[in-house]
């Protein structure tokens, strides 16, 4: 058996069990922070552009007659972060009023959407199922909510398929008996969307025109209708000002324009925002915790100075001294480290998989792969064991360079 | 080997100022086993913690094998400690949180060039009658096994001087004479002793009487046992080696 300083270290960093663990935890709570927030904004996991354009319209044109038949549950459009689609209704009105709006100061995108019908398709789901024609070339509100981004435009033929519904992308799908691919699928919105099928605009009129698609006490679908055109403003542009430019050149019979209840702008300001947010968040961790891991460390050298004294009365050096009290803070810090980091991955994976931080942030987020966790975990890792070395280099540095006499007679100034 | 010339210890504290050790003239030769004896509060421990350099005089010198310990550096001086020093301190010095074993290996780790064997610390734990105990932490040992462990420990690097303050303070009278007996056996293979006591008793294992009064130091003849003063010292002078 040999001694080495191996052994002293453990043995001393055993001897205190819960006062190290406290130290031990307010290094795993910094390092946890610091991570969970990377994780959230660093852009590893999230594409925060995605997050803006899941934001959905700024503005939905729509029939006057319209009125939003929505699911139990449901918050009204008006209400909902997201404008993504219109809901099922009868009132229609032409396309060409697109052609309108698209010129309108302010306007940066226009898109329609079509209701066709609500199916019960009882292989696809248990709940109705609403058929929604797009166009993928303007769409602006559905696609970016695609679960894995498409390898080939969203052509004729092919349709998008809410979170609720079954099928995987490539398979088929029955719409009573006409046959579609599945292109792919949508994240959950926790909205209609999820229990909807969206197709090309012309297989929209196509199916809607088949026999037995529309109930007969509806009004028939010719080519040119839909019931909504859909609109983002231009950045900067002024919601207000730019929903009554709308609303201007039609008559007030004709079409209404609904307005989200907060305009983009400030959101994705927000959200670009955001990891500056995560500097301040992760200052004031690290602030808040670093005087009580500084005072830990330093209560710790103050109870240690008789033992270190019988060190240096054994020959120990000022620089071994330095380096034990460093190098015990340094091995808490990283255990202390290594451990947060690991409970905030397993927080973060949990409430992904829930759910929980996509319906928080209305962003969706990916499992991150291992050198991804091992590359966002490095700023936390380095972070706290910084904490660690400079909250201990004070009571290392009085260690080493108190009187050894008084110290073991316990008088240690 | 040791010369202490005109050397003074004050502290002061809030109502006074003491003198803790006034003046001390002396001189510590190779092999010479030194006993110093004196009442409580008289200046003994502070003067074997100035010969160690853990503290230092506030006036005169100390010269260690001819240096002036003051002229030395930190590292110089916690090398010599390491190499040259054994130091047992009249309050038990052990590391509690390590057991007895290693408490009497731990100061090969500041001795680079430890001349033990791996089993010198075993067979001192032997020697002090403590083998027994040797994964016993120091809070589980009475305060005789300390001491008993402590004095182990300051022979592990087999010092050329070894500072005992009241080594045999807390030993029954059977085990103070097993311990006074391996302190003469280190003495006459020529370790030099300074060792600090209140009883009297033991200076017939000493070469050299010391009183401390006051922070006087008064070299003490009459007291001298006449079967020490018949030891042939120049024997245990010709065993040191350099
Ligand atoms: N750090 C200090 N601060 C103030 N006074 C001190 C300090 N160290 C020692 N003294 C004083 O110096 C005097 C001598 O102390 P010292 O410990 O050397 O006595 P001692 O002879 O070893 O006594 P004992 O036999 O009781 O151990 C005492 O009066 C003590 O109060
Ligand atoms: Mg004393």
């Amino acid at each position: 058996m040999k001694m080495n300083i191996i052994t002293l270290l453990t043995a001393s960093i055993r001897n205190k069990p819960g006062r190290n663990l406290a130290t031990i935890f307010c290094f795993a709570f910094i390092a946890a922070n610091i991570f969970f927030l990377q994780l959230l904004f660093s852009g590893t996991v999230l594409n925060v552009d995605q997050g803006i354009s899941r934001m959905g319209a700024d503005h939905i044109i729509v029939g006057a007659q319209y009125t939003a038949h929505l699911r139990i549950g449901e918050n009204p459009p008006e209400n909902t972060m997201a404008l993504v689609k219109v809901e099922p209704s009868s009132a229609r009105i032409k396309a060409d009023v697109m052609g309108v709006v698209g010129k309108i100061p302010g306007v940066s995108n226009v898109s329609p959407q079509l209701y066709v019908s609500t199916l019960d398709l009882p292989a696809v789901s248990p709940e109705p199922v609403d058929l929604f024609g797009i166009d993928p070339a303007t769409d602006f509100t559905i696609q970016p909510w695609l679960q894995t981004p498409p390898d080939h435009p969203f052509g004729p033929g092919e349709v998008l398929v809410g979170s609720e519904l079954s099928g995987k992308v490539g398979s088929q799908i029955d719409i009573q008996g006409h046959l579609y691919t599945i292109a792919g699928r949508l994240d959950p919105t926790k909205s209609s969307v999820d229990y909807t099928v969206f197709l090309n605009m012309d297989d929209a009129y196509a199916i809607a025109s088949a026999k037995g698609i529309v109930p007969p006490s509806a009004p028939q679908i010719s080519p040119g209708d839909v019931n909504a055109v859909l609109v983002r403003i231009a950045q900067g542009a002024d919601s207000g000002m730019v929903k009554s430019r709308i609303q201007q050149p039609f008559s007030y019979s004709y079409v209404k324009v609904i307005q989200r209840h907060f305009s983009l702008d400030p959101a994705s300001q927000e959200i670009k925002g955001l990891p500056g947010l995560l500097g301040v968040i992760s200052t004031f961790v690290v602030v808040a915790a670093f005087p009580l891991i500084a005072l830990i460390a330093a209560m710790v050298a103050h109870e240690r100075q008789r033992e270190i004294g019988l060190l240096r009365s054994m020959g120990a050096k000022r620089k071994a001294i330095f380096l034990l009290v460093m190098s015990e803070s340094l091995v808490l810090a990283t255990i202390g480290s290594i451990i947060g980091v690991c409970v905030s991955l397993v927080a973060f994976l949990l409430l992904n998989t829930m759910g929980l931080l996509q319906t928080t942030f209305q962003v969706s987020f990916r499992t991150p792969a291992l050198y991804e966790i091992v590359a966002t975990s490095c700023p936390a890792l380095i972070v706290v064991i910084a904490i660690g070395s400079i909250s201990s280099l004070w009571p290392a540095y009085w260690s080493s360079r108190m009187n050894p006499y008084d110290a073991i007679r316990g008088e240690g100034k | 080997m040791i010369e202490i010339i005109g050397v003074t210890k004050s502290f002061s504290t809030d109502c006074s100022e003491v003198r803790a050790v006034d003046d001390v003239h002396f001189t510590v030769n190779r092999g010479e086993f030194v006993l110093i004896l004196g009442r409580s509060g008289s200046g003994k421990s502070t003067l074997l913690g100035m010969l160690s350099g853990l503290t230092r005089p506030t006036a005169g010198t100390i010269l260690l094998n001819g240096m002036d310990i003051s002229e030395l550096s930190d590292d110089a001086i916690s090398e010599l400690r390491a190499k040259e020093i054994g130091f047992v301190f009249q309050l038990s010095g052990l590391i509690l949180t390590i057991n007895a074993l290693e408490n009497v290996m731990l100061p090969t780790l500041f001795c680079p060039d430890y001349p033990g064997s791996d089993s010198r610390a075993a067979d001192l734990l032997t020697k002090v009658g403590m083998s027994e105990r040797a994964c016993a932490y120091p809070s589980t040992l009475s305060s005789g096994e300390m001491k008993r462990v402590a004095i182990a420990r300051a022979l592990v690097n087999a010092p050329s001087l070894l500072i005992a303050d009241e080594p045999t303070g807390d030993l029954d009278e059977a085990t103070e004479q097993e311990i006074m007996e391996l302190f003469r056996q280190l003495n006459r293979e020529g370790t030099t002793i300074m060792m600090v006591t209140h009883n009297s008793d033991l200076i017939r294992y000493a070469t050299h009487t010391y009183r401390m009064t006051q922070g006087n130091l008064i070299k003490s003849d009459g007291a001298l046992s006449p079967r020490l003063t018949l030891e042939p010292r120049t024997n245990v002078n010709d065993k040191v080696s350099s």
